[in-house]
């Protein structure tokens, strides 16, 4: 069998082109594409070289429209003993081609020629072609007989217009020669043999029959020759007698070779055309060929030789007629029968022939797979042949099919997409993407995939092409790792490395092996490297243009809302960066990755190298680094990696892909969750960008970047130094604060970060920055203690409460090159990591208050003063103690007010606590208050130990102003009065504003420091608790009562009673009152307002028990005066008195107690006593005194 | 005897392959089904124009090879069902009910909301179900 037959093969002159002398396999076939552009020879062409030497048997020769068709046979071939059968299969002419440089002596050229055409027999016509001959060739070639063309050295036109007229020369031969063989053959009586025919001696009856048959045969050769000839018409006169006689002889097999005759003649008159009428009349006429070669089978000779494979070249001859879409269903039935027969054919060389023309036909059909299943077939054919030629075709057969497998070589991909991928490297992601997931779905055939690959790796290892080999066994272990044995991949690996050790180093594949390489992250810049546009309209040049937060994405950010999802990245030259990317290896050895780094085609980035293992089923996430080396874009496509002695590249879309569709379940197994690493996002490459050199600021804290822990309220200084890392001096610089707990840094030396500009590359600065701690809540309270409890502190950190620094900072405005684009500047994000620690925590706050009772002596308690510069009669002692206790001046008993602190120390430090009012002067409007030169009393500090808690009393006694007057209410009244009654509520409200004014006024004044060790120190924030104690109480802090009561003991002799107001002091030893005695007292009234208070007081005595003693039958005192409805009217800030006797009868301590009821109240009145209603009566009640009766009963 | 039965998704992509040989020829009747496609996918795209087949799911005898017949069948959603069987006188009316309970087992199987419609049935009901069926179609051809 022939490869490449179809009908019109019958009418093909069969040329051998052999190369003579030394011509490279490159010239060859350059010469002979030459000789392939004169396969046909129009007869027209031939007509001027052609002379008529008999009376030509051709005679319906159409020489205006005939042809001579060429089929030349590179390197020749052996003589087919199937010659006599159909004469096509003879070489009927030899063309020896010569390279005159390489071999310069025609003589010898001339030798080896015709030793060369020795085997040719049958050829009619031979030609040694010799090219580019010099000079002196030219001279000999003259005498060298008409077999060598010379052919001068010209351009490649002129060249092919001496070979086009030197081939219809040969046409012209021989068309001749077949004139001279036809006339022959029909005179002779030659015979024709085939192998077929029976080797025996042939019976009597035969020996007839067998005349017959010769004129049979010799009829079809006639019209073989007319065929060759370019005369169909003659031809079919003679297959016609043929096909009589041998039909009459049932002489099949020539009766069948005829028919083809019949059919090619057919074809060759309609010169090609194709109509149905045509087509089914080829198709009939071929069955019965085919039939006719199947009736010609002999039993007795099946072993030696048999008329199979014409009967099967006959079908794939109709199938190539028939080969089209719309006649599919005949070709299949036609092409599967011939691959049916092809169990049957002997010769192996026949049965690969029948595949390779199967598989072909196939492939033009469309039938991919079933080309493919074919090719396969031819391959192990090819591979039963133990030679590495038979393997290194078997090896480009497999290749051919892989395509249909879906797994070819990716570089055989590129090359065929190639254009389109960089064309359209963007925009046609989503078809490539699809495309690829159409070949994931495909690629479910593992059966069938693997075994083509383990093929390729046979044929390639048998082939000696180690680069094959490795291309192959990448691809089987890179898609099929999860049905390989383990110990399948391992020989797999030893395949990888073997193959590998066969190839020079630095080989580059275009399949990758392992490992499989994803992209993790593109870390987004660092926070200290941050880039932010610069805004040129704007002094804040950073507003507007930098992310404002932590978040990549935010909600609020305006324009391209759906791009987000390509992030831009800029990188800056001369800085590296880094890229994570995750490594699987999910097969059962160790890998060792000899060295991977990211591979950028853009040509201006530098990655660093670095090499990796990877132990057996694990993966890995490794930082790959490069540094940027010009301006423009840059594109990281993937990484190469050198693995296995190769050097691949492993692109990140294909694993996207890959794991794209282990997600929809369409490829075996995710190489990195088999691995154990967990699933991520798809992380999209982003557009990168390179700009010039920026400067680059590196910041530490001075004395380490641990955390600043402080207690809650410690004021601390922290020095931060700031580098320029970069190449460009910092000119500008800005800093601001972001983040929760802002107000912990008090201050920031802007001024000595100002001062140090333009920041050299390399200078350094370093600013001071005061932090305050801020108070930690509750729940961070909470969760502290949880994490100390559990011992992980630094922890603690992270929940990012700490306050950042941003310091935005600029090169020079303008680059040297681009005037009008501003360089972008640069954010460092400076988080300072402040841990708070619970300090002293304050457990509460209450308002005590106590009152002393005074005993009623000679003189009023005195007030603390009445007049600021009369100091003897204070009651204020020079006793420390004592100067905590004061007694009120109006009230006549001693008033005690402290705020008490509970403080607990849970920490494992001391504190000191101290505390300080402070007073303001210009309240103090009449001199009348509480007054000592200094503005801030110093107390005692208090020292609480670890793990204690104890209180700090706060004295309240300085605040107390000494009138009662409509200021504190101005606010109330006012909108009172202008409001009307209609707005109570608002009125309330402002009522309720006023104090809490006055609240925050009283407690600003009041400052509690603390102290630990020797550097920690601050202040405690508890005005919250304070206000919250004082909230009810204020207004007895701060106001007077309107009306003070005092009672004293009027001197014996009744005539100091006219000198009440100047006691003295030798009398006024101590107020005891003897029993039996009349005593003459007299009760004070102060008003403490600035109007005049009419009031209706009255005067009660009491026993120790709690009994009235001037009432009653059983009255223990008798009294002289009068007591009750004492009918007064006191005027502003003054005072009045009244007075009374009393006679006590039984010794004893009795307590006095005053009582007004005001009469006509004024809502300051009102206001200060808090009543409810306005009708209801203002009763104002004095603080008891004690009077001591001394005596016997 | 049925030899071969298998599903093969819209995009060509084997869902399901079962054969129903005692002898080791695995790959050989994946090759059978895998190029059966190629028929399939020709009969898709090219289809005849008479009326009757417009709508036909049963698309008959793909091709016959070597010692099996080839038969398919697509679905609504473009899902393929092969049959390979050894026998030679087949009655397409055998084969359509054969296709048409085995495609009831596979809407079945399909059903089964924890399966991923383009990944393998893996389901032992459909398996032992399709068992069923290959044996009765022996059965019911028998009689």
């Amino acid at each position: 069998m022939e490869p490449d037959v179809s009908i019109e093969t019958s009418c093909m002159i069969r040329i051998a082109v052999l190369p003579i002398g030394n011509v490279t396999p490159t010239l060859l076939r350059d010469y002979h594409s030459m000789l392939l552009r004169h396969q046909t020879i129009p007869l027209s062409a031939i007509s001027s070289f052609y002379t008529e030497h008999q009376k030509s048997p051709f005679m319906h020769q159409p020489w205006d429209s005939g042809s001579l068709r060429f089929k030349f046979v590179l390197g020749g071939a052996p003589p087919s003993p199937w010659e006599d059968f159909q004469s096509n299969r003879k070489i009927l002419a030899v063309i020896g081609i010569c390279h005159c440089p390489s071999s310069p002596d025609l003589d010898v050229v001339i030798e080896q020629f015709n030793a060369a055409c020795k085997g040719y027999n049958s050829a009619l016509v031979k030609r040694c072609f010799a090219f580019s001959p010099c000079d002196s060739h030219l001279e000999d070639g003259e005498k060298k007989g008409d077999n060598l063309n010379l052919f001068p050295p010209a351009d490649r036109q002129t060249q092919e217009f001496h070979l086009q007229t030197m081939m219809q020369d040969i046409a012209a031969s021989l068309l001749m020669e077949f004139e001279k063989s036809v006339l022959k053959a029909e005179s002779a009586g030659t015979i024709l043999k085939t192998p077929l025919d029976s080797q025996a001696s042939l019976s009597s009856e035969e020996v007839i029959k067998a005349k017959k048959r010769r004129l049979a045969r010799a009829q079809k050769t006639i019209g073989d020759y007319c065929l060759l000839a370019g005369s169909p018409v003659d031809a079919n006169a003679h297959y016609s007698t043929a096909l009589e006689l041998a039909r009459l002889t049932t002489d099949y097999f020539w009766y069948a070779g005829a028919m083809e005759g019949s059919v090619c003649s057919l074809l060759v008159d309609r010169m090609g055309q194709k109509d149905s009428v045509i087509e089914e009349e080829v198709k009939y006429r071929y069955n019965s060929v085919i039939l006719h070669y199947r009736k010609s089978f002999i039993q007795d000779n099946a072993q030696r030789v048999s008329p199979l494979s014409f009967e099967l070249e006959a079908t794939l001859k109709l199938a190539r007629f028939l080969c089209r879409r719309e006649m599919a269903k005949d070709v299949v039935d036609l092409l599967t029968s011939a691959a049916d027969g092809a169990k049957s054919l002997i010769d192996a060389s026949d049965r690969l022939v029948l595949y390779i023309e199967v598989a072909r036909l196939f492939g033009t059909l469309g039938y991919e797979r079933k080309a493919a299943f074919f090719s396969r077939q031819v391959a192990q054919l090819y591979l039963q042949q133990e030679n590495r030629s038979a393997a290194i075709c078997a090896m480009q057969v497999l290749a051919m099919t892989t395509k249909a497998y879906r797994v070819q070589s990716r570089a055989s991909i590129s090359n065929h997409s190639l254009s389109n991928e960089t064309g359209s490297s963007h925009a046609d992601c989503g078809r490539m993407h699809h495309q690829s997931v159409v070949s994931l779905f495909e690629s479910q055939w593992s059966t069938l995939q693997m075994v083509v690959l383990r093929e390729i790796l046979l044929s390639a290892v048998r082939a000696c092409d180690p680069l094959a080999a490795w291309s192959a066994a990448a691809r089987l272990l890179r898609s099929y790792y999860p049905l390989i044995t383990p110990a399948g991949q391992n020989g797999l690996a030893s395949a990888l490395s073997n193959s590998a050790d066969r190839l020079p180093s630095g080989t580059r594949c275009a399949d990758p092996a392992l490992p499989f390489v994803r992209l993790y992250s593109f870390p987004f810049q660092s926070s200290q490297m941050d880039i932010v546009k610069r805004n040129p309209g704007r002094e804040d040049w950073w507003a507007g243009t930098a992310p404002s937060g932590p978040f990549i994405y935010t909600p609020f950010s305006k324009g391209e809302p759906n791009d987000n999802s390509k992030q831009e990245l800029v990188w800056i030259v001369g800085e590296p960066v880094q890229v994570l990317v995750e490594l699987a290896n999910p097969c059962g050895f160790d890998l060792k990755v000899d060295s991977i780094y990211l591979s950028a085609h853009s040509g201006n980035f530098d990655a660093f190298p670095i090499s990796v293992n990877l132990p057996t089923n694990s993966s890995k996430v490794i930082s790959l680094s490069g540094i940027p080396t010009s301006v423009g874009l840059v594109t990281i496509p993937g990484c190469t990696v050198h693995c296995f002695g190769v050097i691949t590249e492993h692109l990140f879309k294909d694993v996207d892909n890959l794991l794209h569709g282990a997600a929809q379940g369409l490829v075996l197994s995710d190489p990195f969750r088999c691995c154990g690493s967990v699933k991520l996002k798809n992380v999209s490459v982003p557009n990168i960008s390179v700009v010039p050199p920026l400067p680059l600021l590196v910041s530490h804290v001075v004395g380490g970047n641990g955390a600043i822990i402080l207690y809650e309220g410690e004021i601390r200084d922290v020095w931060i130094s700031l580098a320029n890392a970069g190449t460009v001096p910092v000119e500008q610089a800005h800093i601001s604060l972001s983040g929760k707990n802002q107000d912990s840094v008090i201050s920031i030396a802007y001024e000595t970060l100002k001062s140090a500009l333009p920041l050299k590359p390399g200078a350094e600065v370093t600013i001071p920055v005061t932090l305050k701690a801020w108070q930690l809540g509750s729940v961070d309270l909470e969760t502290a203690a949880g994490k100390i409890a559990s011992g992980s502190m630094g922890r603690h950190l992270k929940d990012g409460s700490s306050p950042s620094i941003l310091i935005h900072y600029a090169g020079p405005a303008t680059n040297s090159e681009d005037q009008s684009v501003l360089p972008p500047g640069r954010r460092l994000v400076l988080p300072l990591q402040i841990c708070v620690l619970q300090g002293l925590s304050f457990v509460k706050a209450r308002l005590l208050s106590m009152e002393i009772p005074a005993h009623v002596g000679e003189k009023l308690p005195r007030p603390v003063s009445v007049e600021t510069n009369s100091t003897e009669g204070t009651v204020v002692s020079e006793n420390k103690m004592d100067k905590l206790m004061k007694i009120d001046p109006f009230r006549g008993s001693w008033g005690l007010r402290f705020l008490e602190l509970e403080l607990s120390n849970p920490t494992d430090v001391v504190f000191e606590i101290s505390v300080s009012v402070h007073l303001e002067n210009s309240s103090i409007e009449n001199g009348k208050s509480v007054e000592q030169d200094a503005t801030e009393y110093g107390y005692p500090k208090t020292r609480i130990d670890r793990d204690y808690s104890s209180r700090v009393l706060i004295p309240l006694e300085h605040f107390k102003s000494p009138i009662l007057d409509g200021s504190f209410f101005m606010k109330d009244l006012q909108s009172d009065r202008t409001t009307g009654s209609k707005s109570v509520g608002f009125s309330e409200k402002n009522t309720k504003a006023e104090l809490n004014a006055s609240i925050k006024n009283l407690i600003s004044r009041i400052k509690v420091r603390w102290q630990s060790g020797r550097n920690s120190s601050g202040e405690l924030n508890i005005r919250d608790a304070i206000q919250a104690a004082l909230q009810t109480s204020v207004m007895d802090v701060l106001l007077p009562d309107p009306l003070t009561f005092g009672f004293r003991l009027v001197g014996n002799n009744s005539e100091q009673a006219a000198k009440l107001d100047l006691p003295k002091e030798s009398s006024a030893s101590e107020g005891s009152v003897l029993a039996h005695d009349m005593t003459p007292m007299e009760v004070l009234v102060r008003n403490n307002t600035k109007e005049t208070i009419k009031m209706n007081l009255s005067i009660s005595c009491r026993d120790v028990a709690g009994e009235n003693c001037t009432e009653g039958t059983k009255a223990t005192v008798l009294w002289a005066g009068s007591l009750n409805e004492i009918i007064m009217e006191v005027l502003p800030l003054q005072e009045s008195k009244h007075g009374f006797s009393l006679y006590f009868l039984v010794p004893g301590e009795y307590t006095l107690v005053a009582v007004a009821v005001i009469d006509g109240a004024t809502d300051i009145l009102r206001a200060r006593a808090k009543t409810g209603s306005p009708d209801e009566p203002i009763c104002c009640r004095g603080p008891p005194f004690h009077v001591c009766v001394t005596g016997t009963t | 005897m049925i030899v071969c039965v298998a599903v093969v998704g819209h995009q060509n992509n084997p869902l399901y392959i079962q054969s129903f040989t005692e002898e080791d020829d695995a790959l050989k009747l994946h090759h059978i089904v895998h190029c059966s496609l190629d028929v399939v996918d020709e009969r898709v795209n090219n289809p005849k124009k008479s009326g009757p087949t417009l709508n036909e799911t049963f698309l008959g005898l793909l091709y016959p090879t070597e010692n099996y017949k080839v038969y398919g069948y697509l679905t609504n959603t473009k899902v393929k069902f092969i049959l390979v069987t050894t026998d030679l006188d087949v009655r397409d009316a055998d084969v359509r009910n054969f296709f048409r309970r085995f495609h009831a087992a596979y809407v079945d199987a399909v059903s089964n909301p924890f399966h991923i419609p383009g990944k393998k049935i893996t389901s032992k009901t459909f398996s032992e179900r399709v068992s069923a069926i290959v044996k009765s179609f022996g059965l019911s051809s028998a009689g």
